[in-house]
């Protein structure tokens, strides 16, 4: 199955502002290039992995700055 | 006199940058119709000795203001400004505000329309772009119109028509688009379509040149 394929299955939406894809009830969200760099397993891996919900998750190649993931937060509701 | 304003966060700066854009337009729009406009002089003796199937078409853009900061922002994951970046943002970081394209059919005609321009413009800095899969190359160069603006970088292309205007549909569908841009398989797709219209205008010069004569 392709990447985007388990994404989608997995209820995340591509958002082209951002190019991430993302699943704002499971407040997670991927970076195209962190999908495009990693093999399927680890993006199965990361959809499933648990998270207490409270604040966002960003999968990315590159960690963001707080201020990134701050502006993130607050732009992805 | 109004009170510093200070970016407090990621809306505050895409705002702020919107203002800077609008504060800026009218300054660069005066340096797209100088720069076509010198560009056009420069290269009318060109124009008026074409032959029926040669092309020479001069187009000036000015950048539009979503384009402008995505720009700005450039591949960086999450495509989001950050708040705490040391210096700011700032729209004169970007070397194409405004820009003319030239547009030639065929190829031969290329190295006589930058020979007719280098002069004017000889401290401007040369950026070639590479395209297809061998060693083809876009004359691009940037600089400024110091007769408008010292702040305000802007470029000139010289380019093949077709690669030109394949470019007008390609740079919408992947240059702005990230997963087509990502994408191996488009990438090598759209290589393709090059080397078919380098081979295309490589065909034409040879017909010319065999069956017409220079």
């Amino acid at each position: 199955m392709k990447k985007s394929d388990i994404l989608r299955r997995a209820d995340y939406c591509y958002n082209f502002d951002r190019d991430l894809w993302v699943n704002p009830k499971a407040k997670k969200a991927f970076s195209v290039e962190f999908v495009d760099d990693k093999p399927e397993g680890e993006i199965v891996r990361h959809i499933e992995e648990f998270t207490n919900g409270n604040g966002w998750t960003f999968y990315f190649n590159i960690k963001p700055s707080e201020g990134v993931k701050r502006t993130l937060e607050q732009v992805l509701g | 006199m109004m009170a510093k304003r200070t970016i407090k966060d990621h809306l505050e700066i895409e705002d702020l940058l919107r203002e800077e854009y609008f504060e800026l337009l009218p300054v660069v729009r005066r340096i797209a119709m100088q720069l076509e406009t010198e560009i056009r002089s420069l290269t009318l003796s060109i124009l008026h000795n074409l032959r029926p199937y040669e092309q020479l078409v001069v187009k000036s853009r000015v950048k539009e203001c979503e384009s402008a900061l995505n720009r700005l922002l450039g591949p960086k994951e999450g495509r989001t400004f950050d708040p705490d970046k040391p210096g700011g943002y700032s729209l004169l970081q970007l070397p194409d505000l405004a820009g003319v394209r030239v547009l030639v059919f065929p190829n031969s005609r290329l190295v006589q329309v930058d020979d007719a321009l280098r002069n004017r413009f000889v401290d401007w800095t040369p950026k070639p772009i590479r395209y297809g899969s061998g060693s083809a190359q876009v004359r691009k160069y940037f600089g400024y119109c110091d007769e408008v603006s010292q702040d305000i970088r802007s470029e000139y292309q010289v380019v093949p028509m077709l690669l030109g205007l394949f470019w007008e549909v390609e740079h919408d569908a992947m240059y702005k688009f990230r997963p087509a841009a990502n994408s191996k398989n488009m990438r090598s797709q759209r290589t393709v379509v090059e080397d078919s219209l380098i081979s295309f205008e490589k065909g034409m010069e040879s017909f010319v040149r065999d069956n017409i004569g220079k």
